[in-house]
């Protein structure tokens, strides 16, 4: 009998979790967080945190098993309403389930190319290309020079 | 690596040791600083990457805790409701700082005569002017003159472009006729002396990638060192030494592989900043100094001074292009800044106008506050704040008390074994009552602007960059550690120069007064050299 991977580094849970904490935009310019493969990533970042990572890991696993109860796939199979509703039953007792993930999983994602065009911004770093930013209100720099200390 | 004997040693290569060494250098003195931290490469910087804003809360925090890095001490803050912030390199917290560069007004110099509360120092806003000039020019300083909050000043640059978000909250003030000005800010609006003018980046407080920003690591170093002065990176300074007449002797420091080294000097001269410079005073016991150096006022580490923040945020329907431009560095108003005595605080506080969050900072500040769910109304919610959303923080006069304190922790250390600060610091009522007046107003001027909505966050506690008053100044020798020269009451060839020394905090960022005093002090040392160990 093969084991069971363990819930956070199980791609194929983690990609149905991940879709239903950032799932793709109505408009479809934004992909859900699982579409992006983040899961190694926040997965990996949660191992390394000894505050949030264990009650976290203990939220996921605890999801995973609800979700497998209810639907042979877990919640890969699921409805994203469906597996909405296991994790909001869960979050009484894992409190932290969900913060604990967006605080890796937000800036993975925040910082991927194709959410950054998806929020209308370049996808590249600031530097070296720099932004044009809109000059100081002459209007408002009139008054000012008219109140200055001689 | 020579440990010949020098004429000066700074311990401490950001704001005020650059400052102090570039000046002190006409002396003729061999002059050497050393640093615990490495030299810094802008290729380095979290800019040059999509991982930007991550970095800044991992390798780049200005949490000394957080970073972890072979150059940072840890520092024990269990008690204290604000966590001090700091970053150890040569440019020391220079290289992630924002900028935003107001000197303290006259009356900052005089509270106990203006407010009788505190005390005043031993120097006066007039004394520090020429070396106020003199530092903006070193650093590049961006400003818009006439200021009527401050004595005429011309800064060298013109100002930096408030942008749409600052040209939003600038109209809230004006509506309701309150005092607002361009920021003085430590970043080139305009190429000067080799450096490029800002383009804009954004994340100032990672470091400057372009070099727009002024950190000592590209400001004065340079310059310094082909003056003649030295500076070895990498290397940690244990304790200060002291000859058998109490002079100090020099210092005993690890080097960059760990070796613990000897450097003599006749002068000794600590920037190492609020926190640092107490550690380290109070690790120099000796038979004659059992309280720690410099110590027989039982001040050092007393009088910590912060400026506690309060951070007060609002929401706008248009998008404010907010996230663009250096952070920090917008507009401030010192509307508040006076005593009045109608209010349940004496002193005040100054605003200042900051720009937007990049989008991972929207995404975690927006889930913190409730405002950004996750799952179905996740993309719709982060719209609505990313990009539309500017702030104001409230910066409030700490007064100096006693009971705030720089330690030493009984048990905790550094990776050589030297004793880590341990901070005590508890928000005074008065504090408290400042901080929640600024939120009111805070909220009046936003909403004058077009806010429809304000998020508070009533204390900041990642919010320590401020670190004072640890080695106040005065001309008491029972109560305070060095006179207005900066020099040790008590050990006539030792000097402080950074914001330890300061009586009161002001209520404005202090670097640009922690270096206009430390170009003072070494003036003050070049001028008066042949009598400067005669009693006073």
């Amino acid at each position: 009998m093969m084991d069971t991977p363990a819930a956070l580094n199980d791609l194929d849970f983690m990609k149905a979790l991940l879709d239903l904490v950032i799932p793709p935009s109505a408009s479809g310019d934004l992909p859900g967080a699982g579409a992006l493969g983040l899961s190694p990533a926040v997965a990996e970042a949660l191992q390394a945190d000894p505050l949030l990572g264990p009650p976290v890991e203990v939220g996921v696993q605890a999801v995973q098993e609800a979700a497998l109860s209810q639907h042979a796939e877990g919640l890969a199979g699921m409805t994203p309403e469906a597996g909405a509703k296991v994790v909001e039953a869960l979050l009484a007792t894992h409190p932290l389930l969900i913060v604990g993930i967006l605080r890796y999983l937000s800036p993975a994602y925040y910082q991927h190319a194709r959410v950054l065009e998806g929020i209308g911004e370049p996808p590249r770093p600031p530097f070296p290309e720099g932004f044009d930013i809109e000059a100081t209100d002459a209007e408002l720099l009139e008054k000012l020079r008219a109140r200055r200390r001689a | 690596m020579s440990n010949e004997p020098v004429g000066v040693l700074v311990i401490g290569a950001g704001a005020s040791g650059a400052a102090f060494a570039w000046s002190i250098a006409d002396a003729g003195m061999s002059v050497l600083c050393l640093d615990q931290g490495p030299w810094m490469k802008q290729r380095d910087y979290p800019s040059n990457g999509l991982d930007w804003e991550e970095r800044g809360m991992g390798d780049f925090s200005t949490s000394p805790n957080v970073r972890g890095l072979p150059a940072d001490y840890p520092v024990n803050e269990e008690d204290s409701d604000i966590s001090p912030l700091m970053f150890n390199a040569v440019g020391g917290s220079t290289i992630l700082w924002a900028a935003h560069f107001p000197r303290l007004t006259p009356k900052d110099f005089r509270m106990k005569s203006e407010d009788g509360v505190g005390e005043d120092w031993p120097i006066d806003y007039e004394t520090l002017e020429p070396y106020f000039a003199l530092n903006d020019r070193m650093m590049g300083v961006s400003g818009l003159e006439g200021d009527p909050a401050y004595p005429y000043h011309e800064p060298p640059l013109p100002p930096l472009p408030l942008g749409k978000s600052g040209n939003t909250l600038a109209s809230g003030f004006e509506k309701l006729g309150w005092h607002w000005w361009p920021s003085d800010s430590a970043i080139l609006s305009q190429e000067y002396e080799g450096r490029e003018a800002c383009i804009n980046l954004g994340p100032c407080i990672t470091g400057c990638a372009h070099g727009a920003k002024a950190s000592t690591d590209i400001t004065y170093w340079p310059v310094a060192q082909r003056k003649g002065v030295r500076v070895r990176a990498n290397c940690r300074v244990r304790e200060i030494t002291v000859r058998e007449d109490g002079m100090a002797d020099g210092v005993l420091y690890y080097d960059e592989v760990g070796r613990l080294q000897e450097q003599k000097a006749e002068i000794v001269v600590l920037a190492c900043n609020g926190i640092g410079t107490p550690r380290l005073l109070l690790n120099s016991k000796s038979k004659r100094h059992p309280d720690g150096l410099a110590n027989s006022s039982g001040r050092v580490g007393k009088n910590l001074m912060f400026h506690p923040y309060a951070m007060i945020t609002g929401i706008f329907e248009e998008p404010l292009q907010s996230r663009r431009g250096p952070m920090g560095c917008s507009f401030w108003s010192h509307e508040f800044y006076q005593t009045d005595r109608s209010r349940e605080f004496v002193r005040g506080y100054s605003f200042e106008a900051i720009r937007g969050l990049g989008p991972v900072q929207t995404a975690l500040w927006g889930m913190i506050h409730g405002l950004i769910p996750w799952g179905e109304d996740h993309h719709r919610s982060f719209a609505r704040l990313y990009d539309h959303t500017a702030t104001l923080l409230g910066i409030a006069e700490d007064l100096p008390e006693e009971t705030n304190t720089v330690t030493l922790d009984a048990e905790l250390t550094d990776a050589h074994g030297i004793p880590a600060p341990k901070v005590t610091y508890r928000l005074s009522e008065n504090s408290r009552n400042m901080l929640a007046h600024a939120v009111e107003r805070a909220k009046e001027a936003l909403t004058a602007a077009g806010a429809v909505e304000t998020v508070v966050d009533p204390l900041m506690r990642a919010a320590g960059w401020h670190l004072m008053g640890t080695a106040r100044m005065g001309r008491n020798s029972t109560t305070s550690v060095v006179n207005e020269r900066g020099q040790a009451h008590d050990v006539k060839n030792l000097f402080v120069v950074d914001g330890s020394v300061f009586v009161s905090a002001g209520a404005v960022n202090p670097t640009s007064t922690i270096q206009a005093f430390a170009l003072y002090v070494a003036d003050s040392i070049k001028k008066n050299i042949e009598t400067l160990f005669d009693d006073a």
